[in-house]
């Protein structure tokens, strides 16, 4: 695995250093700063259920935030290798599909690591201005960071996969984001009653729902190993994939 | 490990894809300090056969053995004795020279000092210094091939296969590409894929010519010229009759015949690497068929590579006038 970590160091270099990297996290951080700053001020007028946590992870702006961010960080993976021919050069070098998977992943991983680590400094920000915080509970907070690295892991995964089918980044990034709004909409749609096996599952596979019990500080087992699954198992799909590529 | 002279050994190698074949069973090998040239016509096999030999794609079936590593089953140790210039050497435009470069040694384990020795060592050889803080995306093509060319070397392979590398050079540059060509040739084996018919001969020992998939011929120019060559005379005899001799004589192709004036007919054929001539006087005393001359027409590389690569077919021109 010596190529791993030159791999992973380009791949985050990449993000950052062309356009859509500070975009990304710009428009991130804006839109997650003013989520916690108006959910803050909101909650410092009179206690709510479950209280900043709670209100935080898994809002409409949390989702937003998730869903637009997976595919931007993984957009250009593989598609943009292929888009500019520069696939051929990186799997002619003394490199294997594993390792080439996973560096790119652990640098999508780290790069969406970066852009929420900055949130753990909103309470303490808003603190240092004077805002007058409701209590925070850690034990929650640990666990809903917890559920966002664990859902951003499927997430990624998922997002690479596509990458590695697309020859342009948009179409990546469309495939990804249609596939996670299918994904995060199981938990929120009624199903008819003839998809009574669907119906059955929905709960199961319903992010949403694993993110509910996160943001109480609630740590399901059956959810974490339900991200970690599908993790590998997309992981592995996507080593295979680029191995057949050879023989294509 | 096979014969450490040989650092290109392809034996039956075939390529099919979902709607064609792309290469049916083709060998060669090319042997250290050699300069070998894949020729031959759009889509006749040049680039998939150097993306098999850099690893890019496993062939359908057939052997490839690199510096003495086959590809199928060490295909790691073999990428690591191959330098690989893709076709129009794509580069990630956003990097600077020197940050690629490094990073490309990094992909091949070269780190620390001797990462920083080979890294000035390609600049100076490949004339980057003056390019080396920039970024790709700003270069002109020349530097790009360049660039490219300074990925190949760096980690001192023993095998370089390049795709066209002289496609789209002025001339000053191609001259450049032909002396580096020659020193890389000097320490390893080099493959490369090329239109340019008038580079070949002044810088190649060997020339591949692929047409349709298959190997057409693979010898030094000079020989694969000499063996196509055609055999000309001029014989009293009746062309009908003439022609189904002909037709008889073993490594006797592309036979053409002419009747000329008072009974005599003009007959060219192609008569292969085999000396024909002795075999046409024999068949002419056979029949009792005078003959008035026999030469033999030389062609160049370049008018042997047109032949071999356009399907002529044997042509019997119909006789005009029985001999008499």
């Amino acid at each position: 695995m010596k190529a791993f970590l030159p791999l992973w160091k380009r791949e985050l270099q990449a993000f950052f250093l062309t356009s859509i990297g500070p975009v990304v996290a710009a428009f991130f951080l804006l839109i997650t700063g003013t989520h916690f700053w108006l959910l803050a001020s909101r909650l410092a007028q009179g206690p709510a259920d479950g209280g900043l946590t709670a209100a935080f992870f898994g809002s409409p702006v949390y989702w937003l935030a998730m869903l637009v961010a997976s595919p931007l960080l993984t957009m250009r993976l593989f598609a943009e290798e292929y888009r500019s021919g520069t696939m051929e050069s990186l799997m002619t070098a003394p490199v294997s599909e594993t390792e080439v998977v996973l560096a790119k992943y652990a640098g999508a991983c780290a790069a969406f690591l970066l852009l929420w680590l900055p949130t753990l400094s909103y309470p303490f920000v808003l603190e240092l201005c004077g805002a007058r915080l409701p209590p925070l509970d850690w034990g929650a907070m640990a666990a809903g960071y917890l559920g966002t690295a664990l859902i951003g892991a499927s997430f990624l995964a998922l997002g690479l996969l596509c990458s590695l089918f697309a020859r342009h980044q948009v179409v990546a990034a469309i495939a990804s984001l249609t596939l996670l709004g299918l994904l995060l909409a199981l938990g929120s749609v009624e199903l008819p009653a003839r998809l009574d096996s669907v119906r059955h599952l929905a709960p199961v596979l319903s992010v949403p729902l694993h993110m509910a019990d996160f943001r109480s500080g609630i740590v399901d087992s059956r959810a974490v190993t339900l991200h970690l699954s599908a993790t590998v198992l997309l992981l592995f799909t996507s080593i295979r994939i680029l191995e057949a590529r050879r023989l294509r | 490990m096979a014969d450490a002279d040989w650092l290109i050994e392809v034996d039956q190698l075939t390529r099919r894809f979902p709607r064609c074949e792309a290469l049916g069973g083709i060998s060669f090998r090319v042997r250290r300090g050699e300069i070998a040239a894949l020729l031959g016509p759009n889509g006749s096999g040049k680039t998939t056969t150097l993306r098999i030999l850099s690893g890019f794609l496993a062939p359908s079936s057939g052997r490839v053995r690199v510096a003495g590593c086959d590809l199928q089953t060490h295909p790691l140790d073999a990428r690591r004795r191959i330098g690989y210039l893709p076709e129009s050497a794509p580069l990630p435009l956003d990097m600077r020279v020197a940050e690629y470069l490094a990073f490309r040694g990094r992909l091949r384990g070269l780190r620390g000092r001797h990462l920083t020795v080979r890294l000035r060592e390609v600049a100076d050889r490949c004339g980057l210094g003056d390019v080396w803080r920039r970024r790709l995306g700003s270069l002109s093509r020349g530097f790009r091939q360049r660039t490219g060319l300074a990925d190949c070397l760096l980690h001192e392979p023993d095998v370089l296969l390049l795709d066209e590398p002289l496609a789209g050079l002025d001339p000053a540059q191609v001259q450049a590409m032909q002396e580096w060509l020659i020193e890389a040739g000097r320490q390893g084996a080099v493959l490369f894929s090329t239109h340019v018919l008038s580079e070949v001969e002044p810088l190649c020992q060997q020339a591949l010519i692929l047409n349709a998939g298959r190997l057409a011929a693979a010898d030094s120019p000079e020989r694969i010229a000499r063996a196509s060559a055609r055999l000309r005379a001029e014989l009293f005899a009746p062309a009908d009759r003439l022609a189904a001799a002909l037709e008889a004589l073993p490594g006797a192709s592309d036979i053409r015949l002419q009747p000329i004036a008072d009974g005599w007919t003009d007959v060219g054929f192609h008569s292969g690497p085999e000396e024909l001539s002795g075999s046409l006087e024999d068949l002419a005393a056979d029949h009792h068929w005078p003959i008035r001359s026999v030469r033999r027409e030389s062609r160049t590389f370049a008018e042997a590579y047109l032949r071999l690569t356009s399907a002529l077919p044997i042509v019997k021109n119909p006789p005009q006038r029985q001999a008499s």
